[in-house]
């Protein structure tokens, strides 16, 4: 940090790889995967019929939110098809953003030039990431309601010209639902970046009392846009495969 | 648009790699935490219920086998009931006979001290009969002779 404040709104390039852009984001995934999935695979080996306290915390939360998707779905079979995603999306997104505040993160770079390029960057402030979320929820919640009702069906929700209310309805809908590629995307990221820029900001004018706090609070803050985005995930294809407007009345 | 994507940096590359990464992750996580987790629970779950209905039918069990304890101590009071009955009247049937018995062989007793004393006097009266007869015969030459 050499010349002010230093507000990168993408991801650095660090190289490529075959063609592939490498951005200190997409590095910062890998570290979060290979977290993820040492994390489960050392709970997994550990797993046992008489739980010791993290296994039954675990469970704990695990059983509570599937017995929620369940309750909300009103179906176990539809839970178990979709509690994987949606607690994929929520783990990805949780650690993504509990991380941006670990030490290494955003401060140990390379200088390219003179310019400062940090190895690590939150994924959940790389449009790329958080739109890539976004696209595979939109798909998961538009595949589901198509598979459920069939194209037409599912299709009259948004072009309906049995009245002139359903047509205007329906454009709403289906503009509300393509807006949902931006809202979730922008809404997480715009919240993580917003929150990374806050602390940055807050270092300027104290700069070693006033950012913890903040830190505290964006690190809930990251919390509840996993949940959040897991959240809306899970309401959204539940509203897909209710049944469509005036199908019922 | 395209001043838009390029401010956020978004590339088709980036964007593919990221849902590849989030897709792999989901499989990973889902075959080696979720499925796992799942199993468990549901395990752990049979196990209780199995548990529970054992439970139950142990305590069915012991409740019959209550009742069968108590038919049987019942069963077992009415046999001794009878045992005992039998036992009395047994008692009783030697009691009299060994009475009748006892009665039988004092009367035996009796019959034949009186036998023996009766004895006893006629041979006593023999006795003083010849002594009489012998003083007699005394008295008799005694007479004789004085005269």
């Amino acid at each position: 940090m050499n010349s002010g404040i230093h507000v990168i709104l993408k991801a650095e390039q660090l190289g490529s790889f075959f063609g592939l852009p490498i951005t200190n984001s997409l590095l910062m995934t890998w570290v979060l995967m290979a977290l993820l999935i040492a994390g489960a695979y050392f709970f997994r080996r550990r797993l046992a019929l008489r739980p010791g306290k993290l296994q039954a915390g675990v469970e704990w939360v695990f059983e509570r939110s599937f017995a929620y998707t369940a309750d909300l779905f009103e179906s176990e079979e539809l839970a178990r098809r979709f509690f994987p995603l949606l607690a994929t999306i929520f783990l990805f997104v949780l650690i993504a953003n509990e991380l941006e505040f670990f030490p290494g993160v955003g401060s140990i770079g390379l200088m390219q030039g003179t310019v400062f390029v940090p190895l690590l960057r939150t994924p959940t402030t790389d449009l790329n990431v958080t739109l890539a979320l976004a696209i595979i929820s939109f798909l998961t919640i538009e595949v589901t309601g198509i598979l459920t009702f069939g194209v037409l069906k599912y299709g009259k929700k948004f072009i309906n010209f049995a009245s002139p209310l359903g047509f205007v309805v329906g454009l709403i809908e289906l503009v509300s639902n393509l807006g949902r590629l931006v809202s979730f995307s922008f809404r997480l990221f715009g919240n993580i970046f917003a929150g990374e820029i806050l602390v940055l900001v807050a270092g300027y004018f104290l700069p070693y009392i006033l950012p913890a706090p903040l830190m505290g609070f964006e690190m809930f803050i990251g919390i509840i846009q996993a949940l959040v985005f897991a959240m809306l995930t899970l309401f959204f294809i539940k509203l897909a495969i209710m049944e469509p407007h005036g199908a019922h009345a | 648009m395209q001043q838009l994507l390029a401010a956020f940096g978004i590339n088709g590359k980036l964007l593919i790699a990221q849902a590849v990464n989030f897709g792999l992750l989901l499989v990973v996580l889902t075959y080696f935490f979720y499925r796992p987790l799942m199993r468990i629970l549901e395990e752990r779950r049979n196990i209780v219920t199995k548990g529970v209905d054992d439970a139950a039918r142990a305590a069915e069990k012991l409740a019959s086998a209550d009742t069968l304890a108590a038919a049987h101590v019942a069963e077992a009071e009415v046999a001794a009931g009878h045992i005992l009955k039998a036992a009395r009247e047994e008692a009783g049937t030697e009691r009299s006979r060994l009475v009748k018995e006892a009665e039988a062989r004092a009367a035996a007793i009796a019959a034949d001290a009186q036998a023996r004393a009766e004895e006893v006097a006629a041979k006593t009266q023999r006795d003083s009969e010849k002594e009489i007869a012998r003083l007699a015969i005394l008295a008799a030459e005694r007479v004789l002779r004085n005269q």
